[in-house]
């Protein structure tokens, strides 16, 4: 048997914790996390005979998994009529001169921004702030910078302008920001 | 030289497009200069790229049950 040939038999043993933990960190519920999996090997096996070999059996698995993945984002966008004018109440950022307010002006960390951090804490933090965004602002955030897709992917999967989408991740990333420092820095 | 003056909100809405290279050469020179002088917005982009940093960095492996193994499993030999 050569390297690049399929092992169907194993899959389940050698990926289904790897593809799960992969998926979990993307969709943040267990139950679907879980039902991605399972259909990800349900179509690797239906597509079993197309495998050409090209990629690794691991890479190929992935790739079935990550389209998974990125149509429960296209789904889970459109399931929400996104009233695109309409802002939260408790957007607010910036004055009427466009500066920042004093209320939420980004304040001093007092962190080495370049870290990436392993404390179980704030990766809760993290995700909880992540899940207060608006569905849509979700979909963007994650496809952007967990699936590394470019706006113009993005923007075509979730069928919405660029300048919207612009927008979005403008939003998404002034409420992270917002919600890490008051549950995060200053809890520190 | 209003042309050469933005705000923080369009600063800050500028930084997402840097980030894919994005900008026009107005918008480059319009946001260098707003950086240079708002500490605040700086701080907004390294907090930001602390973020994505992190947000990237996956944790914890987690495992599945031994149940939704063997579901899986006779789903596959169906």
């Amino acid at each position: 048997m050569t390297s690049s040939s399929l092992n169907p038999d194993q899959w389940i043993n050698n990926y289904a914790d790897a593809l799960y933990s992969y998926t979990l960190h993307r969709v943040n519920d267990a139950a679907l996390a879980e039902d991605i999996v399972q259909e990800t090997f349900l179509s690797a096996w239906k597509a079993r005979d197309s495998y050409k070999g090209e990629a690794s059996e691991k890479s190929w698995l992935y790739t079935i998994c990550k389209n998974k993945i990125i149509d429960y984002y296209r789904k889970k966008a459109k399931d929400i009529v996104q009233p695109m004018s309409q802002r939260d109440s408790s957007d607010n950022y910036f004055d009427e001169t466009e500066h920042w307010t004093t209320e939420n002006k980004p304040g001093d960390w007092g962190i080495d921004y370049q870290q990436s951090i392993d404390n179980k804490e704030f990766h809760k933090v993290l995700d909880g702030c992540k899940k207060k965004l608006q569905q849509i602002q979700q979909a963007v955030f994650e496809m952007k910078y967990l699936e590394d897709l470019d706006a113009a992917e993005i923007c075509k999967a979730l069928g919405i302008t660029s300048s919207n989408y612009w927008v979005l991740i403008h939003r998404a990333k002034l409420k992270l920001r917002t919600c890490l420092e008051k549950n995060w820095i200053n809890l520190k | 030289m209003n042309l050469f003056n933005i705000s923080c909100k369009k600063a800050t809405y500028l930084l997402s497009k840097k980030e894919e290279n994005k900008l026009s050469w107005l918008e480059k020179i319009t946001l260098h200069g707003h950086l240079a002088m708002c500490s605040l917005c700086r701080k907004f982009e390294q907090q930001t790229g602390f973020i994505i940093l992190n947000v990237k960095h996956a944790h914890e492996h987690t495992v599945l049950s031994v149940e939704a193994k063997e579901k899986m499993q006779r789903v596959l030999k169906d």
